[in-house]
């Protein structure tokens, strides 16, 4: 009986799946064929099949420089990030002092707001900074995360305080504390944050958009976009489709290769 | 004594090299910095090219040092601009959506370029006589030169040759007035055996802002203005004449179904025409060469049939002198937009996109008339341009466009009728415009 069940459950989430790889196998299909083809909807189409999309779409733009911009900002985001939300997450979990809760309703406040409103006022910011135009304009309004602080607070408090207190016995500081006690115990969470931190700016398109001028500056997302987006015309599928994977590749890549892990640390943090 | 620190040796023996070099260049000034932001709207290389033509201005102008910036779409590119000018880095000079110049006049945004085109010893009347008349009313605002017309466009009628001929019409006649039109579309829609439609009568983008410039120009063909042209605060969505528009486009879809419902975008509008999923479509002249590159069988293009009288409304951009500029900066942007729209570079734009040049000279050019000669869809194009009719501009300009757009694709879904439709319209206009003309029109003389 159980073994049924298991077969149903089995086949219902092949179903999703299948569903869910449509868009991603036309994708593969779209890159590998010339021109503007006929049945370009189809997902078994004839041919002829040609390579090159791929360098069509690498010649249209900067794609070395694009990656490299895009690492740096999603690495230098992230390394920051790590910082804050673990101090920030400690701070909320386990200190006590007047306000506290008041101010954490406040951070999570954040998440309520849509990106575009800050738009203006961000950039006033970065402008003032003399951040306007560089990568770290970019970086700098994501430098602290409600979302961080909200789960690694919330992964902190999973975290029984014996250990803490054992280590304070040994005359542990509180830095020494969160660095080689709460940190180990909370890797699961910092890598949930950070699929989804890195994600998130990977695939960011307004704000890179408003924040940098420079062509030098250039992240994926905004490259991508000056050959891929058509308002008045058509698209030239495939080139669009072979664009649109040398972006998302590296990210898919990475999913595959440590999807266990990702899908472990999801489970652990109660994200689904 | 402080010991030499390596920075300083470096430093040190960095400035020689340094000091020759600035003094063989020491008589050149340090070249004018300036950018110029640009949106993509068309598909193709667009954005290469336009550094191209920006890489060849640097080098013919050793004085200036002007910088292509791709700014996304004609929405993006407005966000961007308001952005950059409002935290106080406005860009030199910017490509921008020609209906968006007259909201930019409104909040003060801009400079006009009256004081530069008299510098350069022309009136601004003289100036903008050099373009196509139709243009002028989105780029003069209050009799003040605003917008220096780049791009531009008008809706246009393609169609596919075999499926005429197969559907029994005359290739040499496409349809001219909205009767022939729908009975055009009727023929050429096919079904196949279980009634699942082959090839579709007629298709146009329902997507915004294709939406609302194709309504207007339906509108006008209609006989009817869609809003004002020379003020800013009164749309005419419940007029008779967009009433007329609203019902042909509610008799194509739902009526005699020769239209696929629901909104289609541009995309899925080439892609239909191209594997002869649809008769006709219309579409930007700005597509012209995207079309022509792609399309494996014969096409032909036609003026947007009329019911009252041929209109079709100007697409495009406009060049825009964003406000908060030193002189030196606008000089040199000047000097880029003069360069941007002589004749020679807006007619190789214009070859290279299927944007029609907007400045008239651009055609007395031979290598234009020869491309004229060569593809008879762009003098089509150009053909049309006697009936163009300015583009949709008011106070907030796309939450009013949308205000009747969400109407027109509530008919493409069937969910509401052209009666209704206009009235919703209006009325949620009329809420939109209603802080402006309050300063404005019905402002009580003080």
């Amino acid at each position: 009986m159980r073994r049924k069940w298991h077969l149903v459950g089995v086949a219902a989430a092949s179903a999703a799946a299948l569903v869910w790889m449509v868009p991603f196998a036309w994708m593969a299909l779209a890159t590998l064929r010339p021109g503007v083809p006929a049945d370009i909807a189809s997902l078994t189409p004839a041919g002829p099949f040609r390579l090159r999309n791929f360098a069509e779409a690498w010649h249209s733009g900067n794609f070395p420089l694009w990656y490299l911009n895009t690492l740096i900002v999603c690495g230098g985001i992230l390394a920051v990030q790590l910082v804050t939300v673990t101090a920030a997450g400690y701070a909320f979990a386990r200190l006590t002092f007047p306000g506290r809760d008041m101010l954490f309703a406040l951070f999570l406040l954040q998440l309520l707001l849509v990106p575009p409103l800050l738009i203006v006022p961000n950039l006033q910011t970065v402008v003032s900074l003399h951040l306007y135009d560089r990568l770290l304009g970019i970086m700098a309004p994501y430098f602290a995360s409600a979302f961080g602080t909200f789960l690694m607070r919330q992964t902190f408090r999973t975290i029984p305080r014996d250990y803490e207190e054992a280590a304070m016995l040994e005359g542990a500081t509180v830095p020494v504390l969160i660095r080689h006690v709460l940190v180990p115990l909370a890797r699961p969470g910092l890598a949930a944050f950070a699929i989804v931190s890195v994600t998130a700016h990977w695939n960011e398109f307004l704000w890179p958009l408003m924040a940098v001028s420079s062509p030098s500056s250039q992240v994926l997302t905004v490259g991508l976009a000056s050959f891929a987006s058509g308002a008045e015309a058509g698209s030239a599928w495939g080139i669009v489709a072979a664009g649109t994977f040398l972006v998302a590749g590296p990210l898919l890549l990475l999913f595959l290769i440590f999807q266990r892990r990702f899908v472990a640390s999801f489970i652990f943090s109660g994200i689904k | 004594m402080e010991p030499i620190t390596r920075r300083a040796a470096l430093g040190a023996a960095l400035a020689v090299p340094a000091a020759a070099a600035l003094a063989g260049v020491a008589r050149a000034a340090a070249p004018t910095e300036i950018e110029l932001f640009f949106p993509v709207s068309v598909q193709g290389m667009l954005a290469n090219k336009m550094r191209e033509l920006v890489d060849r201005f640097n080098a013919a102008h050793a004085d200036i040092k002007a910088t292509a910036v791709y700014t996304g779409s004609y929405d993006d590119t407005n966000l961007k601009t308001r952005a950059a000018i409002k935290a106080g880095k406005p860009p030199a000079a910017v490509i921008m959506s020609a209906n968006f110049v007259r909201e930019y006049v409104i909040n003060d945004e801009v400079d006009m370029f009256d004081p530069l085109i008299e510098k350069a010893g022309k009136t601004p009347d003289a100036f903008m006589d050099e373009f196509w008349p139709a243009l002028k009313p989105n780029a003069v605002i209050g009799r003040r030169v605003y917008g220096i017309p780049f791009q531009n466009s008008t809706p246009l009628l393609y169609y596919n040759v075999a499926a005429f001929t197969e559907a029994g019409l005359d290739p040499d006649h496409p349809p001219a007035s909205w009767a022939d039109w729908i009975a055009a579309a009727k023929k050429l829609a096919a079904k196949m055996e279980g009634g699942q439609t082959q090839r579709w009568g007629l298709m146009f983008p329902g997507t915004y802002d294709y939406c609302g410039w194709i309504v207007s120009g339906l509108t006008m063909s209609n006989g009817g203005q869609y809003f004002n042209h020379d003020y800013g605060g009164e749309v005419y969505y419940n007029a008779p004449s967009t009433l007329g528009a609203l019902t042909l486009v509610d008799a194509l879809v739902n009526r005699t179904k020769v239209f696929p419902p629901g909104v289609s975008d541009a995309n899925a509008c080439t892609s239909a025409f191209f594997a002869g999923h649809t008769g006709m479509m219309v579409l930007s002249t700005g597509s012209l060469s995207f079309v022509r590159e792609n399309m494996k069988t014969p096409y032909r293009v036609a003026f947007m049939p009329s019911n009252l009288r041929n209109a079709a409304p100007i697409g495009g951009a406009s060049l825009i002198l964003p406000k908060g500029n030193t002189p030196e900066r606008q000089a040199a942007a000047w000097t880029l937009i003069g360069w941007l729209t002589s004749p020679e570079i807006a007619g190789e734009w214009s070859r290279f996109t299927g944007y029609f040049a907007p400045r008239k000279a651009a055609y007395d050019l031979p290598e234009m008339k020869d491309y004229l000669q060569q593809h008879p869809d762009a003098k089509v194009a150009l053909d049309q341009l006697q009936y163009a009719v300015p583009w949709f501009d008011t106070y907030n300009t796309v939450a009013v466009r949308k205000a009747m757009e969400d109407q027109v694709q509530a008919i493409l879904s069937g969910k509401t009728t052209p009666a209704d439709a206009v009235q919703t319209a209006q009325k949620n206009a009329d809420e939109l415009l209603r802080p402006y003309v309050e300063q404005t029109a019905l402002k009580p003389p003080a």
